[in-house]
């Protein structure tokens, strides 16, 4: 039933797997390098006391962290302008929907030909439940949230080296990796391998665990039958009537399980991270960016691109092109400046800041992630294939199809999220395509998962981050020695200026990343704000 | 390892200093590095070919453009054509072995991946590239950079 990769395993990665949820462990700890499965630092709502007489701040950026920082200091009695590269708020928080336009560096300019309520969202598209900055700014905001579906037992893992490249349901591989590592442990209990380690006692609770964490039958063995099928479903499901009786279903084996390297995809829904409940807005992530940019309308300078940041002992001033009107330039200034423009961009900005902030802007290059919308005439993920919400992971160069977490059963089109590239090596290539190009590439490959994608395409938009105007880049790739040697530097004041978004967390890429470097940013704005008006 | 990233004086300061320097060629290529665990089941397969458009296209065309003219957004990314930058090959290939602000490091020492491996050109793939690029896209250069001297330049005390 299957043909073999042709790779031998080492002893090392055979060893990995044995190991109870080996592939989270592995994941976490690559994740926990970059700073993924850190714990939002949210504490509630920020309560900054009334700011000094007069005191006024320039935020620079209309992304989720200015937008905090704007909002919150307004609150507290701050004079604030916020400076925004693009015509809409949000920044990175971003949904296109039909109708929008959109021009990519290079030139090109896509049009967005979703049907009404359909949506892709380029950048950010879920939220963690623990990420409470960014769910307490929805609720206060009248965002509202529903469920993201992050894992579908339905969904499938795919590999073209495994199983003749035809997909395999995550319920199957799930139920059968567990299934066969816990009958592997019965035996080494039953053949006293580890009476060293485990007490005779325990020994009989261990087993009565395996069989029940791994759907063993009562001799402690993973074989067709009733135990295995409740997990990784039927051959033919049982039903009513004189055609009741079920079939079982047969596992997969253990050699060609572990060849077809899809158990490296069983860790995702175990990630802090990714852990469901997970929730999105409805109607799409930049309904967030939408809704602060209502609460601070008047505030926002839209179309302005900010050319030069320059402090002085009493403030700080921000020369900006408004880029909707033939380049003229203005200066804006305030006393203190929140600076969030990502370093991608702030670091060609002139701005006189210290060396140290300087190294630390200049060390951090961006990832090249980038996504690819498409829409369908029907939702035949739902209709033939019984796929709501979730999401497919492929060793194809689109890493993963998601299917919408929204609208489940609803006629008519429906949009897919094609490709959601972040691997460098695939991320750069596809950068390098024209978007059409991207668009028929994501068809191409994601047809070898669903032979439904070439009658039933309709037409894709295609996001490379690297192309975007406004952040030339997905978002700071922190190595472990430039965090080491900078990280601190970059977030610290720099006289009157202070720096804050995703690439000043230790959440990269995570929005609550911006939203708690901007909370923590302001913070400190107000007691040097106060210390000063003291002084 | 020393993983700061490059800047236009230290490059400058470099340059000179190997220039002046007698340097032997080694010859040797890094082929065949480990590559570091994948997250997920993505295949990323490194990248092999040594033809620098090839190289040029999957690579670098995602920023400097089909006509490596760069582009002007709310920074921007260098053309690299009529660039002066490009008059120096050494400074080109620091750059791309050692990354510069948003541009990813390539050298097998500097480079930092996300999702799977970094992206990773070895000497000869650096070389073929800063060589089409200088004798493309109206570059006229007739000075070529070799392999080995990619190589010296990382091993170079920097």
């Amino acid at each position: 039933m299957t043909e073999k990769s042709g790779t031998a395993l080492s002893r090392r990665q055979l060893l990995t797997m044995i190991g109870v949820s080996a592939g989270a462990t592995a994941m976490y700890q690559a994740m926990h390098s970059l700073g993924f499965a850190a714990e939002s630092k949210f504490q509630g709502p920020i309560r900054l006391s009334g700011a000094p007489k007069g005191a006024s701040v320039l935020v620079l950026g209309a992304g989720i962290a200015g937008l905090v920082a704007a909002y919150e200091l307004r609150n507290a009695g701050y004079q604030v302008q916020v400076l925004e590269y693009n015509a809409r708020a949000g920044g990175r928080n971003w949904t296109l929907r039909g109708g929008d336009r959109y021009a990519e560096l290079g030139g090109e300019t896509q049009e967005c030909r979703f049907d009404p309520e359909l949506y892709i969202n380029p950048g950010p598209w879920r939220l963690p439940y623990h990420h409470r900055g960014m769910l307490s700014y929805c609720k206060r905001l009248g965002v509202a949230l529903e469920p993201f579906v992050q894992i579908n037992y339905n969904a499938y893992l795919h590999s073209r080296k495994a199983f003749g490249g035809k997909p395999q349901r995550l319920r199957a591989v799930q139920a059968d990796y567990d299934g066969h590592v816990a009958e592997l442990l019965a035996k080494a209990t039953r053949n006293h391998a580890l009476d060293a380690e485990v007490t005779a006692e325990d020994q009989a609770i261990l087993l009565s665990s395996l069989r029940s964490s791994g759907a063993l039958d009562s001799n402690y063995r993973f074989v067709k039958g009733p135990d295995s099928s409740e997990r990784r479903g039927f051959e033919r499901d049982p039903g009513g009537g004189l055609s009741a009786r079920p079939a079982f279903s047969e596992p997969i084996a253990l050699s060609d399980l572990l060849r077809s390297g899809l158990w490296a995809a069983l860790s995702f829904g175990a990630l802090y991270d990714m852990q469901t409940t997970m929730f999105q807005p409805v109607g799409g992530m930049g309904q967030v960016g939408q809704a602060f940019a209502r609460e601070l309308a008047p505030l926002i300078r839209y179309n302005a691109k900010v050319v030069d940041i320059h402090q002085d002992e009493r403030g700080v001033s921000a020369t900006f092109e408004d880029i909707s009107a033939g380049s003229s330039r203005q200066t804006v200034r305030a006393d203190w400046c929140v600076c969030t423009i990502p370093l991608s961009i702030l670091g060609q900005i002139p701005m006189n800041v210290g060396a140290s902030m300087a190294r630390a802007i200049a060390a951090v290059p961006y990832c090249t992630g980038l996504k690819v919308g498409l829409q369908f005439k029907r939702r035949f993920w739902e209709e033939d294939e019984q796929i709501y919400g979730g999401i497919t992971y492929t060793d194809l160069p689109i890493g993963q199809i998601s299917y919408p977490s929204s609208r489940f059963f609803a006629d008519g089109k429906g949009v897919l999220l094609g490709a959601y590239i972040w691997d460098m090596r695939n991320s750069m290539d596809f950068t390098s395509m024209t978007p059409a190009e991207r668009v028929s590439k994501a068809v191409e490959y994601g047809s070898q998962i669903h032979p439904q994608y070439s009658k039933e395409f309709d037409n894709g938009i295609a996001v490379a981050w690297h192309r975007v105007p406004s952040a030339m880049g997905c978002f700071g790739l922190w190595s472990d020695a430039a965090r080491a040697e900078h990280y601190d530097n970059l977030c610290a004041f720099d006289g009157r200026i202070v720096l804050a978004g995703e690439h000043a967390s230790y959440m990269p890429a995570w929005q609550e990343g911006a939203v708690t470097s901007a909370l923590d940013a302001i913070d400190r704005l107000q007691e040097r704000a106060l210390a000063g008006a003291a002084a | 390892m020393n993983k700061k990233r490059l800047t236009p004086t230290a490059a400058a300061a470099l340059c000179s200093a190997i220039a002046l320097a007698s340097i032997v060629f080694s010859g040797l290529l890094l082929e065949g590095r480990a590559r570091a665990d994948t997250a997920g089941i993505l295949d990323s397969e490194p990248f092999t070919s040594t033809d620098g458009r090839q190289i040029y296209e999957h690579v670098c065309r995602g920023c400097h453009m089909a006509n490596a003219g760069g582009a002007i957004g709310a920074g921007r990314f260098p053309a690299l054509t009529k660039n002066p930058a490009l008059g120096s090959r050494q400074y080109m290939a620091l750059t791309i072995l050692m990354g510069r602000r948003n541009m990813p490091a390539f050298g097998a020492k500097y480079a930092v991946g996300f999702g799977g491996p970094p992206v990773i050109l070895n000497e000869a793939q650096i070389a073929a590239v800063i060589n089409y690029v200088r004798t493309n896209f109206g570059n006229h250069y007739t000075d070529p950079i070799t392999a080995a001297q990619v190589g010296a330049l990382d091993r170079s005390p920097h």
